[in-house]
């Protein structure tokens, strides 16, 4: 069976349509970065307490707000009826996010799991261990801490596979892969940014694995592109270009559906906690398969130019 | 068969019968009942099983992930001798300081603050050197020393508390990392871990001496600019808290023969004593004792820290603790609130808490003040015995306070001298905290006190759900795929499809042989391992395809396809090699899982995607008969 027959699409004529599409979405994205203050990061970068607890039984969320209205403990209280409180994947469950607080009582995240316990007693399983789905409480300080961390694993991963396939290939195609993967991490990001998901600690590997990902069709294509130039000297290079990607779309498009369709098992599939790992993964397959095509090579074509006039 | 691929077979087949030997353990173990568990356990071989199986984190088990923090800034503060405010403070700013640039460390910043601020460290440290320099290496040292006691007395902890499984590891020079598989009851384990176990016996002030302060402490806040803000966001935060003021009693009932009738008479005056009596309108009198309202403790201890309160309390020599639980205790108008004690001690322990020699929960023995309550029933060694005895004698009459961990568990009265160096402490919640307190007191203090500074909880169910939903998307992922490659590739997909196979295998071999953890990313990275794995099949055949497409035959086609496919499948595997990589490095529980993972996956891949399927392919090649290929 062949899905792709021998093709001579000229993608290199496309690329002002791309640059233009590529262009919009990640100022669209930017934009709702700019308005929103920069991406919504969760707990693990911002500390925080995060708690999800399940009813037995559908319950309104605003009936949830209102309680979480007036938390008393200790002799403090406390009006959570603004934060973040929504359903968490089945009717019944409910994810709270309350902001760090410096003089918090005691163990903070039980107290809030014992308010929610004893605010709807009709709803709750006997035993209180079944209600908890999670909890989680983060100093700000090791927030920040993993912030730089993330951010050094980010700049070290894109300036190790720089320096690869500089050695590999040529500067010029570091410089196309790099900026493929830029757009790709952009893109995610501010779709992300829009959709309002929030950027978490397994979402940070989800973009590092999009990067490899991308990375790898990239990598493909410029092979083709290196073997191509070997052997057709008297060729221009926007139709070397040209040909190599033709000759390796079958393979691009097959495994970019055959990765889709496991990411997309672990989309729908995955259950709660997965899900915005597993949708990060999606976006990261398509826009990866996008840019190594339309992002990574026409850079090289265009530095090929500057370089040779 | 053609000779010359024997090696690979065998090479293949070894592989392959190690990655059955590494991976059955696991495969047995899941298969255990309980009680199998059971007979096994007795025989002593589960521990050997089960360091041979994969483990499951947290994430999908269940249980609790804690990053503990030694406070530094108390250890060096314990370890200096005679401390005074000037250090105190130079500490306090220190650890301002910290808050303010989280990444910094600890001794560095000591380093530049002591250079900066002319502090010099000799006069509290003269023991361990006399220039700065050499005092911060001693102390850091010491600190190390310490964190690692302090990890001895954690795991003796976790081991008597009984979790099966606990992990208590070191993180940086300041951090433990404890995970508890299993575990729910945040609240024990927390302060199972977080408990200093600094036992005290503090003699109570007597009755004259703490009504007259408390007077004063009124007096000084009489009209305070802060003191009217506690209160006030007190108020604002929780509209009952003055409302309910029938309840505040003037500072001479106190400790008068206050009556109910005598409180309620004191509503009409309720806000002019609040205003003339800030702080002793915020307590009740339980008795004998001074009661804290819990809806009024917060204002409290707010006050207990304003620099103007602390400086009476020292000029007295005395400190404030409160009671270790709160109690309920009728309100006026027919209804229960919880009160906690508070007891004005002198400010210097008579004795700490190093030596306790056993400890022992129990229930109060019958006809005594606890009968049928939990206690802790302690003896002491012969230095403390000595002590005690010493103590009790010359306080006869007087009141001595249980202090473990800046909290009283008990205030009784001394009616003899006490020797022998037996004793008990009540006041426990339940017998469960009575046995964890026993634990921590026989494991001994920790030499400087932790914090949490991260806590993650995962609810059996939602573990059980995840494992059940990731275990069932890898299959269904997995099943897809091999059935595309078979559609697609015919004979040669199912070549690609049995490879793809032995490589979860092999992965899953890999991460029971390491005694790694398998976590929810980690199943994430196994399922992008089936993609990177088949991408490498993708693109051998796709080339082999063009191959014969140029009029190759079978053989050459494949020799060709795969020459040309290897450096392309390099290339790109390494990149991602490098993300792996520097995941690994960066990452922290899940993260690593997922990294590990991916590495392995990838490193697999390439000998099963690539060495494998050859080796099959040249055994089908290498027949002279063959002239067509199934791709």
């Amino acid at each position: 069976m062949r899905i792709i027959k021998d093709t001579k699409i000229d993608f290199m004529k496309q690329r002002k349509i791309a640059f233009a599409l590529s262009s919009l979405v990640i100022l669209s994205g930017l934009v709702s970065l700019l308005i929103n203050g920069g991406p919504k990061l969760s707990i693990d970068f911002k500390g925080g307490i995060l708690v999800s607890v399940q009813y037995n039984e559908e319950i309104d969320i605003t009936a949830v707000r209102s309680a979480m209205g007036n938390l008393n403990v200790d002799g403090q209280s406390f009006d959570f009826s603004r934060e973040e409180i929504k359903k968490f994947g089945n009717p019944g469950a409910v994810l709270i996010r309350v902001p760090h607080i410096d003089d918090a009582p005691q163990n903070f995240a039980q107290k809030i799991v014992d308010h929610l316990y004893n605010a709807f007693p009709e709803k709750v399983p006997e035993n209180k261990t079944d209600f908890v789905l999670g909890k989680g409480t983060v100093s700000p300080k090791i927030g920040s801490e993993l912030s730089g961390k993330a951010l050094m694993a980010i700049i070290s991963s894109l300036g190790l596979i720089l320096l690869y396939i500089s050695i590999r290939f040529e500067f010029r195609f570091a410089l196309g892969a790099i900026a493929a993967l830029t757009h790709d991490v952009f893109v995610t990001l501010g779709i992300f940014s829009l959709l309002g998901y929030e950027i978490s600690l397994p979402i940070i590997a989800a973009f590092l694995t999009i990067v490899g990902y991308s990375l790898n069709d990239t990598i493909v294509i410029f092979d083709r592109i290196r073997e191509n130039i070997k052997l057709s000297k008297k060729d221009s290079y926007t139709n070397i270009v040209n040909k190599s990607m033709n000759e390796s779309l079958s393979r691009t498009i097959i495994t970019s559906l055959t990765t889709f369709l496991v990411v997309f098992v672990l989309w729908t599939f995955g259950g709660e906690v997965i899900h915005n790992f597993a949708f990060a993964m999606i976006i990261g397959v398509i826009v990866g398969t996008y840019s190594s095509i339309y992002i990574a090579s026409p850079i090289v074509i265009q530095l090929h130019d500057n370089a040779t006039k | 068969m053609n000779n010359k691929l024997t090696p690979r077979f065998l090479i293949i087949a070894l592989v392959l019968t190690w990655a059955i030997w590494a991976i059955w353990p696991t495969i047995h173990y899941q298969s255990l009942t309980d009680g199998d568990k059971e007979t096994l356990k007795e025989e002593g071989k589960l521990k050997l099983l089960e360091s041979r199986t994969i483990k499951q984190g947290l994430d999908l088990k269940g249980g609790m992930y804690i990053v503990l923090e030694v406070d530094l800034p108390t250890l060096v503060e314990n370890l200096g001798i005679n401390i005074d405010n000037k250090f105190k403070r130079s500490i306090q700013s220190i650890r301002e300081q910290i808050l303010l640039t989280p990444e910094a460390d600890f001794f560095t910043i000591l380093t530049n603050f002591s250079n900066e601020n002319n502090l010099k460290l000799s006069r509290y440290f003269y023991e361990y050197g006399s220039s700065n320099e050499d005092i911060i290496t001693a102390l850091s040292e010491e600190s190390e020393d310490a964190i690692n006691r302090v990890l001895e007395i954690l795991q003796n902890r976790v081991d008597q508390f009984g979790v099966a499984e606990p992990t208590i590891q070191k993180q940086g020079n300041q951090r433990i990392i404890v995970e508890l598989a299993g575990v729910q009851d945040s609240d024990r384990a927390r302060s199972l871990l977080e408990s200093t176990a600094l036992l005290e016996f503090f003699i109570v002030k007597d009755i004259t001496t703490t009504n007259e302060l408390m007077v004063k402490i009124d007096q000084v806040l009489k009209g305070n600019k802060t003191i009217a803000n506690v209160t006030e966001s007190n108020q604002t935060k929780k509209r009952e808290t003055l409302s309910n003021n029938d309840e505040t009693v003037s500072v001479s009932e106190l400790f008068g023969e206050s009556s109910s009738e005598e409180i309620s008479d004191s509503s009409s005056v309720a806000q002019d004593v609040n205003v003339e009596q800030p702080f002793s309108s915020m307590l009740r009198n339980l008795g004998n004792t001074i009661g804290v309202p819990v809806k009024n403790s917060y204002a409290v201890r707010k006050m207990l820290e304003l620099p103007e309160v602390k400086e009476k309390l020292a000029a007295l020599g005395g400190t404030f603790m409160f009671s270790h639980k709160a109690e309920d205790y009728p309100t006026v108008d027919g209804d229960v609130e919880s009160v906690y004690s508070l007891f004005l001690l002198e400010d210097q322990p008579e004795l700490t808490g190093g030596v306790v020699e056993e400890a022992k929960a129990n229930l109060g023995p019958q006809g005594s003040t606890s009968a049928g309550q939990p206690i802790v029933n302690l003896s002491m060694n012969s230095d403390g015995a000595r002590k005690w005895a010493i103590v009790t004698g010359s306080n006869v009459g007087r009141k001595v306070a249980i202090v473990l961990d800046k909290k009283v568990h008990m205030a009784p009265n001394i009616r003899e001298k006490i020797s022998g160096g037996g004793t008990l402490i009540e006041g426990f919640a339940n017998i469960d905290e009575a046995k964890d307190i026993a634990i921590v007191l026989r494991a001994g203090a920790l030499p400087a006190p932790v914090k949490i500074i991260e806590e993650r909880v995962v609810g059996p169910s939602l573990g059980a759900d995840s494992v059940r939903k990731g275990t069932q998307s890898v299959i269904i992922g997995l099943v897809l795929v091999l059935i595309f490659m078979l559609v697609y590739y015919r004979a040669s997909g199912s070549i690609a499809d049995f490879a793809l196979i032995w490589n979860i295998v092999l992965v899953l071999a890999v991460l029971a042989t390491l005694q790694a953890t398998l976590t929810l990313p980690g199943i994430a990275g196994l399922i992008l391992t089936v993609g990177m794995s088949i991408d490498a099949n993708v693109i051998i055949f796709e080339r082999i395809r063009e191959e014969l497409r140029k009029g190759k035959t079978p053989k050459a086609a494949v020799d060709g396809g795969y020459d040309r496919a290897l450096t392309t499948i390099i290339d790109a595997n390494v990149t991602t090699l490098i993300a792996a990589l520097v995941l690994w490095q960066f990452g922290t529980g899940p993260i690593k899982g997922f990294a590990t993972v991916l590495f392995w996956g990838i490193l697999i891949s390439m000998f099963t995607a690539i060495f494998v399927t050859r080796t099959i392919f040249n055994s089908f090649t290498g027949r002279k008969s063959l002239n067509k290929l199934s791709i």
